[in-house]
């Protein structure tokens, strides 16, 4: 039994191709375009790719609890799917937030680790998300597998208000926010700003190549063991795709 | 009416069951002292190191105990298939997990509260003044991390290697508790200044808030087979 060959939609590939294009532009920028700081010099540089990465990392989260919510509300296959390719991608934005922001706390701050809340908070999402890898790899059945992830990642949304939170009352040694959320106005440079949100989108856009990647190759995985379940003579549980 | 019912009789039947077998207590009253007496060992005889780790050796101690309480709590229910009886009690599963938190929370604020003078006298730390702060930090603390304990237990109680499991998941999500109940536990011993906790508390409550609803409503979740 083959499965049906599946086409490369061109698009995918049109969007690969935006995704890295969009990348380098934003390294240029961010090493060429960008004007030094006053304070840290050519070391801004690295926070372009730091401050998006992380932004990004949120954002591959709450993609993942949301999709692990709408899985539990319809038992979809797709939904589960969507939720780890969130969740991987989620803890690669987050290791690499780790690195940028190691890289970049040795030179400004002088130490590679701090335990300063931001950082060891986003160590913690990471290990979270091994967390949900884990227990996935503990569970055979897909749907109940599905429900406990799900149910992980809420829990992995619910403490990241209580990380930014944390960021705003142990005050420690992260660098303050120059954009703050509160409505406290701007304190970063125009063209800096400009640099740093073309980064932001240029990260984002690559997070959402990988997610349609990700889950292109998850929709085989569910077909392949929907067969397998047949072949088996199993159950022959119905696999809404 | 009759969910708070049935959620006080499964903490009591809880209670009860722990009372006869003693299996949390005995396990985590020694497993904590030993804790105390391992970091007072690795912490060397520095009596200004002792007197400064003290919140978090107490901390350390209530955290590893807190997970072996937790693990215990479906153990007893889950020989027996007792567990799959309790579900299919008309009320919702929200009662069932509160119950279980509840008996939970008690015996390691109990647990706490023991501890506390013990880890005093044996780091050599102050805390006459601040001891009702101390007290409602410690049952603050305790239910950050029971009801996170209590609700991944119930998730890893039928996974393999549930024992290193549970430990790796929850610590984690516990971290902003702990932070916040060490904080408040130092504000004390070496702050000296009880008011400086207050804030602290105010946070770890919070804490607690929203773990606790995030938790009972997605309990249901959890035990649905």
């Amino acid at each position: 039994m083959s499965l049906a060959p599946s086409r490369r939609p061109a698009w995918l590939n049109v969007l690969a191709g935006a995704a890295f294009l969009s990348v380098a532009i934003g390294a240029y920028l961010g090493l060429r375009v960008s004007p030094p700081d006053v304070n840290q010099g050519d070391l801004i540089r690295v926070m372009y790719a730091h401050v998006s990465v992380a932004w990004v990392s949120f954002l591959a989260v709450g993609v993942a609890a949301l999709a692990g919510i709408a899985f539990l509300w319809r038992g979809r296959p797709r939904m589960d799917v969507i939720s780890v390719a969130g969740a991987e991608t989620a803890l690669l934005y987050g290791a690499l937030t780790i690195i940028g922001g190691m890289t970049y706390s040795k030179p400004t701050l002088n130490t590679f680790w701090t335990w300063d809340a931001k950082l060891t908070l986003t160590a913690l999402m990471v290990a979270l998300l091994a967390g949900v890898f884990i227990v996935r790899g503990l569970i055979d059945e897909p749907q109940r597998r599905g429900r406990v992830s799900a149910v992980i990642l809420i829990v992995v949304l619910a403490s990241l208000p209580l990380n930014y939170l944390a960021a705003e009352w142990f005050r420690t040694l992260h660098p303050a926010k120059a954009i703050d959320l509160t409505g406290g106005g701007v304190t970063i440079d125009g063209t800096m700003l400009t640099i740093l949100l073309y980064n932001v989108v240029a990260a984002g856009l690559m997070f959402v190549w990988l997610l349609v990647e990700r889950v292109r190759i998850g929709m085989r995985e569910v077909e392949i063991d929907a067969r397998r379940v047949q072949a088996d003579g199993g159950s022959g549980e119905v696999v809404r795709v | 009416m009759s969910d708070v019912r049935a959620l006080l009789a499964i903490a009591w039947k809880d209670l009860r069951s722990e009372a006869r077998s003693r299996a949390a207590t005995v396990a985590t009253v020694f497993f904590s002292s030993v804790t105390l007496v391992v970091l007072a060992f690795a912490l060397g005889r520095d009596a200004d190191v002792m007197t400064r780790a003290a919140p978090g050796v107490l901390w350390v101690a209530l955290a590893f105990s807190g997970v072996i309480s937790a693990a215990q709590a479906y153990q007893s229910d889950l020989i027996e298939g007792a567990f799959e009886q309790l579900l299919t009690l008309p009320v919702p599963r929200a009662a069932v997990f509160l119950g279980k938190l509840l008996t939970n929370w008690l015996t390691m604020t109990i647990l706490g509260w023991v501890l506390l003078p013990v880890t005093a006298i044996l780091f050599d730390a102050p805390i006459g003044s601040g001891i009702p702060i101390l007290l409602l930090t410690i049952a603050l603390g305790t239910l950050g991390f029971s009801i996170i304990a209590t609700f991944y237990a119930a998730l890893t109680a039928n996974l393999q290697a549930r024992e290193s499991l549970l430990p790796v998941l929850m610590f984690p999500v516990v971290v902003p508790v702990l932070l916040a109940a060490v904080r408040a536990t130092d504000a004390i011993v070496t702050g000296g200044d009880p008011s400086l906790a207050g804030d602290w508390v105010q946070l770890l409550a919070g804490f607690d808030l929203v773990y606790l609803v995030v938790t009972s409503a997605i309990f249901h979740i959890v035990v649905e087979e």
